[in-house]
């Protein structure tokens, strides 16, 4: 008979895991809370209502609604809760790879064996993952042909970025084209000793698998494709559904039902909150670190230690912006930005070590920078809203405003550069349930309580100053840095629910139920046919973009699974 | 990345938190006025004709046009855009059908497609009607508060009042409503027309902006080459402004 299985998300790790299960012959159901704005997905080229409206994605189109489906965030336990859209990814078909810009580094040897090659920082949870850089490359390999992804890596700088994650393979595409201010932002890198290099992405530079290439719209990061010239997670997905599988929008799994050891299956509510069962041979969570801890939580699964939720990461952004008086810099037409830098996520930077030690900490890193990026003329007009409040309190609108608007200081002769910075795991970082809120389907909401440690604002401290010089090199005007701000902890930080938008780590994995959540295959330790597929198995969260490992580990993790049931 | 995206975000989340913190019968009241509102007969979905004539004029002062301040001449303000269009638009969203929240796509009209498939607006999911709902009672009452308020301090009616007057009283923000009120302002200027600003594209005309590019896009040149010089000498708030960066920069 043929076994089902169920599984909850639709988003990167959901959609490999169904693609496997479905093509190894599983009857398998995909269970997508949010709404499904693709048509014919089973085909090369599904239709979309994606477009370019800077209003319709300010106003959520993507994203859970924020008031019938807040999150509850503090930045420690003593600190008061704030309702709001904490680390709200897209929840739709698709998840998270609906917004991204679609930047597909990988991780590094040393974040898969972090306790081995760098050792454990005090107050932190460090631990190796239960495979390493070598095991995991090939399944690399495997998600970068079946997402398309464009880059060169001959044009990858040897060190660091080769030497922690080498490549022999090719990459599917080409790069396509630079964009201008990411080629002037490289320019000052180089002067100032780092290493700019076209990053790799998944967006089509040359017509890949019947998708047309990148028109180079300029609506990018943060918003849904409207030609599908980035596919993401509806490349797997639309392989699950080929094979047979069943997507079903619209559709929250509210309990996973066990018996014993074992799962049984899982209640589900449709749109009109009605509920439902369903049975299953195996079920596999997939719904992003905070959901996926938030299901763990409702369902009262087994947790002897005290584990679920516990060392969720998030990544922590430094922003800086340079401003060019000479010329406008069109930053929004094409990719959002093309280039990285990999120089901050070494821990042997030039200088890094002694100011780690100056800290106390044995060493710390940070992560990459993403060279270039804009704001667009909404978010251009708040922030010269806001502005105008500081130079100008006795009239903060008028003629002044559209001087501003005209000026484009904040858009057109805008650069920004955004530092995405290793989280490391901590326990009291975590996610639980909210004593009180609940969202409109009476539920309680995800509570999440997360703050940075010493070595994150430690590493921070040391490569802000960085960000500015390399900006002043690059011709900048003016240039400025704002540190990420999520918690009071952070310098100038105030307590804003963190949005960077990586969630990761809650389900560790690991060899030891004491210490993980999931074993070496994302397998639950407590429920033999459980397993997380989603970033939450994570034990450390790196200093890169995470959605490329996600779908890598959950290839790997699923292949083992299709002889469970 | 874009990099005050994030912020601005965080702004309407803050408005969200008080909605879902909202006792029940306030919520029953907020949804018992919205029952009532609906077309006034005067072209528009939630304001009366004399709402509409005040927020028409604030928001005038807020993003004036050539008709507002000499200053401006030759450049459209929110007059000229409909932006009280668009408010009105917003808060009687839900009130047509499919609710005017979420514009359709993948392509207007504007780069090349041959229908605006962007004024085909899309249905929402009974999540989002119950957080629009919330969230546009609130709205709707800050409206009618709002209105009411600048009655008052202008000593009987708001748009009677000389533009000195209007400023005086829209500067000292009363009870935020100002500052809420210019976010929608900012939004029913520069956002695509089917949501109801932006009349013949004057807000982004003004700003040299091209909206939306689908499906043809921007050419790889456009890309990759610098456009050429443009320099911006800084001058009045511009210069304020980047001294302000300058000065407060780590």
């Amino acid at each position: 008979m043929t076994k089902r299985a169920l599984v909850i998300g639709s988003g990167p790790g959901g959609s490999v895991a169904a693609m496997v299960l479905a093509e190894g012959g599983f009857d398998v159901t995909i269970f997508e809370k949010g709404p499904n704005y693709f048509t014919n997905l089973d085909s090369d080229l599904p239709g979309t209502v994606f477009s370019n409206d800077e209003l319709k994605m300010n106003r959520g189109f993507s994203l859970p609604d924020q008031t019938a489906e807040p999150r509850v965030y503090r930045s420690s336990p003593q600190a008061t809760p704030i309702t709001g859209a904490v680390e709200a990814l897209p929840q739709t078909v698709g998840g998270g790879t609906v917004h991204w810009d679609a930047k597909t580094p990988r991780f590094w040897d040393i974040d898969f064996k972090k306790l081995s090659m760098l050792g454990p920082v005090r107050g932190a949870e460090i631990s190796d993952w239960p495979f390493d850089y070598a095991e995991i490359s090939p399944y690399y390999d495997r998600i970068e042909e079946l997402i398309g992804v464009a880059g060169d890596i001959s044009l990858f700088p040897k060190t660091p970025t080769l030497s922690h994650a080498p490549r022999t393979k090719a990459l599917p595409m080409a790069p396509g084209p630079p964009e201008y201010s990411s080629l002037v932002v490289s320019e000052g890198c180089r002067k100032v000793g780092l290493h700019p290099f076209l990053a790799p992405m998944a967006i089509n530079s040359r017509v890949y698998q019947g998708r047309p290439r990148c028109n180079n719209c300029g609506f990018c990061s943060g918003y849904g494709c409207p030609i599908l010239a980035r596919i993401g997670a509806l490349a797997p997905l639309r392989d699950a559904l080929r094979s047979g599988a069943e997507l079903r929008a619209d559709s929250m799994v509210v309990k996973v039902n066990t018996k014993g050891r074992r799962v049984t299956g899982v209640t589900w509510l449709d749109d009109r909150n009605v509920a439902h069962k369903e049975s299953g041979d195996l079920v596999v969570l997939a719904a992003n670190s905070i959901e996926t801890a938030r299901l763990a939580h409702l369902s009262g699964l087994p947790d002897p230690y005290d584990l679920a939720g516990r060392r969720v990461m998030f990544h922590w952004f430094s922003e800086a912006s340079g401003i060019f008086l000479g010329e406008r810099l069109h930053n929004y037409r094409g990719r959002d930005h093309t280039h990285d830098i990999d120089d901050f996520a070494d821990p042997d930077f030039p200088g890094a070590r002694e100011a780690a030690k100056k800290a106390g900490l044995p060493y710390f890193r940070a992560g990459k920078i993403e060279l270039g990026g804009t704001q667009l003329p909404l978010d251009e007009a708040s922030s010269y809203q806001e502005v105008l409040r500081l130079i100008s309190p006795q009239k903060p609108f008028g003629t002044e405003f559209k001087q501003l608007m005209r000026s484009s200081l904040l858009r057109d002769r805008l650069c920004g550069i955004e530092l995405i910075g290793e989280d490391l795991p901590y326990a009291d970082n975590r996610v639980d349930l909210d004593p009180k809120v609940r969202d409109w389907r009476g539920l309680p909401v995800a509570r999440i309580t997360y703050g940075p440690g010493p070595s994150e604002l430690a590493a921070q401290a040391f490569y802000m100053p960085w960000m500015i010089k390399l900006l002043k090199a690059a011709g900048a005007d003016v240039a400025i840095a704002i540190p990420e701000l999520s918690s009071s902890r952070f310098p100038i930080g105030q307590d804003q629910v963190p949005t960077t938008e990586h969630v990761m780590g809650g389900m560790p994995m690991g060899t030891d139920a004491r210490t993980s959540v999931t074993d070496e295959q994302g397998r639950h330790h407590h429920l033999e046919n459980l397993f997380v597929a989603d970033g939450s198995v994570f034990p450390t969260s790196g200093g890169h973009n995470p959605t490329l490992t996600i779908m890598a580990v959950a290839l790997r993790q699923a292949a083992s699974w299709l002889s469970t049931g | 990345m874009t990099v005050v995206h994030r912020r601005s975000v965080l702004k309407t989340a803050g408005l969200a938190g008080l909605a879902v913190l909202l006792p029940p019968e306030l919520l029953a009241a907020c949804s018992t006025l919205a029952s009532k509102s609906g077309p006034k007969g005067h072209g528009f979905l939630v304001f009366d004709a004399h709402q509409a004539k005040v927020v028409e004029e604030a928001t005038a002062r807020l993003i004036p046009g050539p008709h507002d301040d000499p200053s401006e001449k030759g450049h459209p303000g929110a007059r000229e855009a409909n932006v009280t269009q668009y408010i009105d638009t917003m808060l009687g969203a839900l009130t047509v059908v499919p609710q005017k929240v979420f514009a359709g796509g993948p392509f207007s009209d504007r780069a090349g497609a041959p229908i605006d498939e962007m004024a085909r607006f899309l249905r929402l999911t009974p999540a989002q009607v119950r957080g629009w709902t919330t969230r546009l009672s609130t709205l709707r009452s800050q409206y009618r508060e709002g209105v009411t308020t600048l009655d008052k301090m202008a000593g009987g009616d708001f748009t009677t009042s000389s533009a000195y007057k209007m400023d005086e009283i829209l500067a000292q923000d009363p009870g935020g409503f100002m500052d809420l009120m210019f976010g929608h302002a900012i939004e029913g200027m520069y956002s695509a027309p089917e949501y109801g600003g932006n009349g013949d594209l004057v807000g982004w005309h003004e700003i040299s902006w091209q909206g939306d590019r689908q499906p043809i896009g921007y050419t790889d040149k456009q890309v990759s080459l610098s456009d050429g010089p443009d320099v911006y000498v800084p001058t009045g708030v511009g210069k304020q402004l980047l001294t302000l960066l300058t000065t407060s920069g780590l």
